[in-house]
């Protein structure tokens, strides 16, 4: 169930919307050859969804809150946010808020390295139309599963895991995009 | 206009249309009916107001119809119904009438807005059925009975004058005013500017009642104008005040004043042919005994030399009926003919024109008046705010290319064998840049309106609450010129009425409270704004029981904001009705005198660039203004850095730039400050604020003074990296607000820069130098 495509393309030119809905027209095309089907064909009932990794585990997002996927840009730090919060970067003239995943979630910091290249900035559509990005180790493919094929995730997982997606031999941790920008507390620090 | 609809559907933009079509008359009719309700209360009824109401409410019938909301329309008519009979004296202008006219234009509001949202049935809602059957009842109640013994009225020219024309003159005459007719002749190509003229002079002095052309022997290129005039000025007096060399003045009744009933007829003998003959002399000819005049006059004269006085007033109200049929152009017609119509017939239009839906069209008293109001219809443009956002960014976009540019000028200007390109490209940034400022002023013009429409929402709330609570509360208004850009403006209604509402329902005490503390039973609630550099200032003054200082301590304690044992001087105490869960909803807060939801007053104002600052004294009364930036688009920016981070702080509200050495950084209380020409400036180091690493010591470093209103701080940098302009984009994401950041603007090359909210960081300076 691993392998399917290595997605064409799949780090958007910044500033390019255009390379963004093409990489997400050929995701589609990707995924529904997997399937064996046209696109049209492609069942309701399967999931597609983009997988991620951090600190070597696979995860996954629900391809329709994925608006784009950029290159890592400098960011600008903001104060008095969550740890979470890296800062801003600009997005053809939007300021957008990107989460650093890792410490969202609890990981070890990256490492520099050769890595760092294939990091990426995953652009999601977040509440009331508002962006948000997530900085992620890299991003692999979209993987199309059938709704059925979800597992509930154990309770000691992450809050914002809803549920495991069978990849390859293993398990990719599927994210509630809400809950996973949810960042739980009012997040203005008052003034020190 | 959009083609004729039947329905609503969807926000097409003939619904579009419509809206913004009617939101302005809306608007107006608010303002309008909120005078009335002040002039009744002052007890002196301006007629024109009501007039203009019924020509909104005419209006709007037609536009309604056009579009096909036949709900609204139909409401707008029996509006205009009602407008009538109170115009008329019909119907009494009381409190009822005007919560029924009140009422009317919040349901045709509502109609509007639902039509704006897109679900709106043609017919409208149920509120508006049930409000077009009450009008329908007021309007049954009995009329008002006519009064018979007014002084006697020349039939003729009683024929003359349209139903409310009489109605008025009927009115003035019963409050003993005299009556007068004004007479001048123009050039007619330029007749508007001096009618207009002689109608506003004659409306300092009294009632302009009617206003026609009048026929005469006046040369080809002359027309000539009457007004009727009631005026509480005896003819002589009236006369020296209009002092308008050009204009002929002569009396119809005397008034009151006058001394005997037969005033009138030598007065109006002895003045009645002197118009003509200042009309065939010319501009600047008066003649107020006439004989010569009339004499000349005379012979073009239909009716002849006639001097008594049923005769002039026949003369007049000749002059009306004619012209009330040819209009403008001022052609003499066959007068003796529509003098012998019987009254009723079409000779006299006007008596049927009431229940006409052209009625205002016929009976527009001040023909000047309409030819100006359309002329200013059409050189305005309605335009869309969103497409001014649109502009706005646009030129943004555009500020920020030209910033690259002038990186670029700046590069070749370093590159000898580019250098003459470089300066020749120097001097066309330069003109650019020029143009580009003043197209940014232009659309930030555009985007300016003035606080009086808020100011008078306001108002209507006021008198609302005056009506519901029985409280005596005058409202006082000042400065609603000052102009503010419209997305403020918008902003600012809700924080701004939460305001008021506090000072009316919690700092004016009761009429029997007041007495007692020797006060005036009424209370005062003052509204004033004005300009002050790049802010406006608006400041709410209420003259009520002021703010218990010890109510707010308890408070503070009892809900856990302050510990039980702390200090609090009375500026901090002050401060705590701002802090959010200082009231509740359910809280009483008589003892206090005011804080309701201040909280929300303080965020709502601060996320907008602005201060909220208090000022209260026990007995006397409260004053929180509000400080904001005149617009919020483009702003100039200076562009600081502390250790690898800029930071932009918004131009308007710096004052000025310093450098200083650690030396002469001075420490009181552990709080930093400056010694700023021998006033103490508070100091907050930008790294620290932000959680920045500190610079090295020793390092030079720059104080940016920021002020914002009365208060004043220094900002602490590291380095000043000069003045861009911005344009201030929200910051997306999960945090919705970063106290101390306004938002973040791209500076070309030098990537993401955050802005600086200056307004937060001098409040917590301010209120830390409190705390401390």
């Amino acid at each position: 169930m691993s392998a399917g495509g290595a997605t064409p393309g799949a780090e958007g030119r910044p500033f390019g919307s255009a390379s963004s809905e093409s990489w997400e027209a050929a995701a589609r095309r990707a995924a529904a050859r997997l399937a064996g089907c046209t696109i049209e064909e492609a069942p309701a009932a399967l999931r597609e969804l983009l997988v991620l990794w951090l600190d070597g585990d696979p995860y996954a997002l629900p391809i329709e809150r994925v608006r784009e996927i950029v290159r890592l840009r400098p960011i600008t730090p903001i104060p008095r946010v969550p740890d979470a919060v890296r800062g801003v970067i600009s997005l053809r003239g939007e300021i957008v808020q990107v989460l650093d995943l890792r410490r969202r979630l609890g990981l070890p910091a990256a490492e520099f390295g050769p890595d760092q290249r294939r990091h990426r900035i995953v652009v999601l559509h977040g509440e009331d139309g508002q962006m948000a990005g997530l900085l992620v180790d890299r991003v692999s493919e979209v993987l199309r599963v059938a709704a059925d094929a979800l597992r509930p995730a154990a309770p000691r997982e992450s809050d914002a895991v809803v549920a495991l997606v069978p990849h390859g031999e293993r398990f990719a941790s599927l994210f509630d995009v809400d809950r996973l920008l949810d960042l739980g507390r009012r997040a203005e620090r008052s003034a020190p | 206009m959009a083609a004729r609809r039947t329905r609503s559907g969807g926000r097409s933009k003939a619904a579009r249309e419509f809206v913004s079509e009617v939101e302005d008359l809306l608007e107006r009719m608010r303002a309008d009916l909120a005078d009335l309700g002040d002039q009744r209360a002052a007890g002196a009824l301006e007629p024109d107001l009501v007039n203009r109401l019924f020509r909104s409410a005419h209006t709007l019938k037609g536009v309604a119809g056009m579009f096909g909301f036949e709900g609204i329309g139909g409401l707008a008519h029996r509006l205009e119904d009602v407008l009538d009979d109170l115009r008329m004296g019909r119907l009494a202008t009381d409190a009822p009438a005007l919560d029924l006219l009140d009422e009317a234009v919040a349901v045709l509001a509502a109609e509007v807005e639902a039509v704006g949202r897109g679900d709106a049935r043609p017919e409208g809602g149920p509120a508006l059925a049930a409000l077009m059957a009450r009008i329908a009842d007021a309007l049954r109640a009995p009329a008002s009975e006519p009064d018979d013994d007014l002084p006697a009225i020349d039939p003729t020219l009683l024929r003359a004058l349209t139903e409310y024309e009489e109605h008025r003159l009927r009115e003035n005459l019963r409050r003993g005013r005299a009556i007068h007719v004004v007479e001048a002749g123009f050039e007619l190509l330029a007749f508007e500017e001096g009618l207009a003229e002689l109608t506003e002079a004659a409306r300092a002095l009294g009632e302009v009642l009617s206003t026609l052309p009048s026929p005469g022997d006046q040369p080809e290129a002359q027309i000539r104008f009457s007004l009727l005039v009631a005026s509480d000025d005896p003819l002589d007096v009236f006369e020296h005040r209009l002092d308008l060399p050009h204009a002929t003045v002569r009396n119809l009744h005397p008034g009151a004043a006058a001394a005997a009933p037969e005033a009138p007829n030598t007065q109006a003998a002895s003045g009645g042919r002197a118009p003509a003959s200042g009309a065939a002399a010319g501009r600047g000819a008066r003649s107020p005994q006439g004989a010569e005049g009339a004499a000349q006059r005379a012979a073009g004269e239909r009716s002849s030399s006639g001097v008594k006085a049923s005769e002039a007033h026949q003369d007049v109200a000749e002059a009306w009926q004619v012209d009330r049929k040819d209009g403008l152009e001022g052609r003499p017609s066959d007068a003796p003919a529509q003098l012998e119509a019987p009254s009723g017939a079409s000779a006299n239009p006007q008596e049927t024109a009431n229940s006409d839906s052209d009625a205002p069209d016929e009976d527009s008293p001040r023909p000047a008046d309409d030819l100006a109001s359309l002329k200013s219809i059409s050189d305005t443009v309605r335009v869309d705010i969103r497409k001014l956002d649109e502009l706005m960014n646009l030129v943004g976009e555009l500020v920020i290319q030209r910033g690259a540019i002038g990186a670029i000028v700046d590069q070749l200007l370093l590159e000898p064998r580019a250098a003459r390109l470089g300066r020749e490209l120097a001097k066309v940034h330069k003109t650019l840049d020029r143009k580009l400022q003043e197209l940014q002023a232009g659309v930030l013009e555009v985007r300016m309106v003035p606080l009086r429409q808020v100011f008078e929402k306001l108002a209507r709330v006021v008198r609302r609450l005056r009506r519901d609570s029985g409280k005596d509360v005058r409202l006082e208004i000042r400065g609603g010129d000052t102009e503010l850009d419209k997305l403020i403006v918008e902003e600012l209604a809700d924080p701004l009425m939460h305001v008021v509402r506090n000072a009316f329902d919690h700092a004016i005490e009761t009429a029997e409270e007041r007495l007692a503390s020797g006060k005036p039973a009424e209370g005062t609630i003052r509204i004033e704004a004005h300009q002050r550099g790049n802010h406006v200032v608006i400041q709410v003054a209420d003259d009520g029981r002021g703010i218990d200082l010890d109510a707010v301590r308890a408070r503070a304690v009892a809900r856990g904001l302050v510990a039980a044992d702390a200090e609090l001087d009375d500026k901090e105490a002050l401060e705590l009705i701002f802090q959010p869960g200082f009231s509740t909803r359910d809280a009483v807060t008589t003892t206090s005198g005011r804080g309701v939801g201040l909280d929300v007053v303080r965020e709502n104002v601060t996320s907008l660039g602005g201060l909220v600052h208090i000022e209260s004294r026990r007995g006397h009364g409260t004053t929180i203004s509000l400080t904001l930036p005149i617009t919020l688009a483009i702003i100039q920016a200076l562009v600081v850095g502390v250790g690898e981070q800029r930071f932009a702080i918004p131009l308007t509200s710096v004052l000025e730039t310093l450098l200083v050495d650690d030396a002469e950084i001075l420490r009181s209380e552990g709080r930093e400050l400056l010694n700023l020409r021998g006033e103490p400036l508070p100091l907050r180091r930008l790294h620290a604020e932000f959680g920045l690493p500190a610079p090295a010591p020793g390092a030079r470093q720059a104080v940016v003074v920021v002020g914002l209103g009365d208060v004043r701080a220094g900002l602490l940098v590291e380095r000043l990296e000069g003045q861009q302009d911005a344009v201030i984009k929200p910051i997306q994401g999960p945090v919705r607000s970063v106290r101390g950041i306004a938002g973040a603007t791209e500076l070309g090359d030098r990537g993401t820069v955050l802005v600086v909210d200056v307004a937060a960081i001098v409040e917590d300076a301010a209120r830390r130098r409190e705390a401390a």
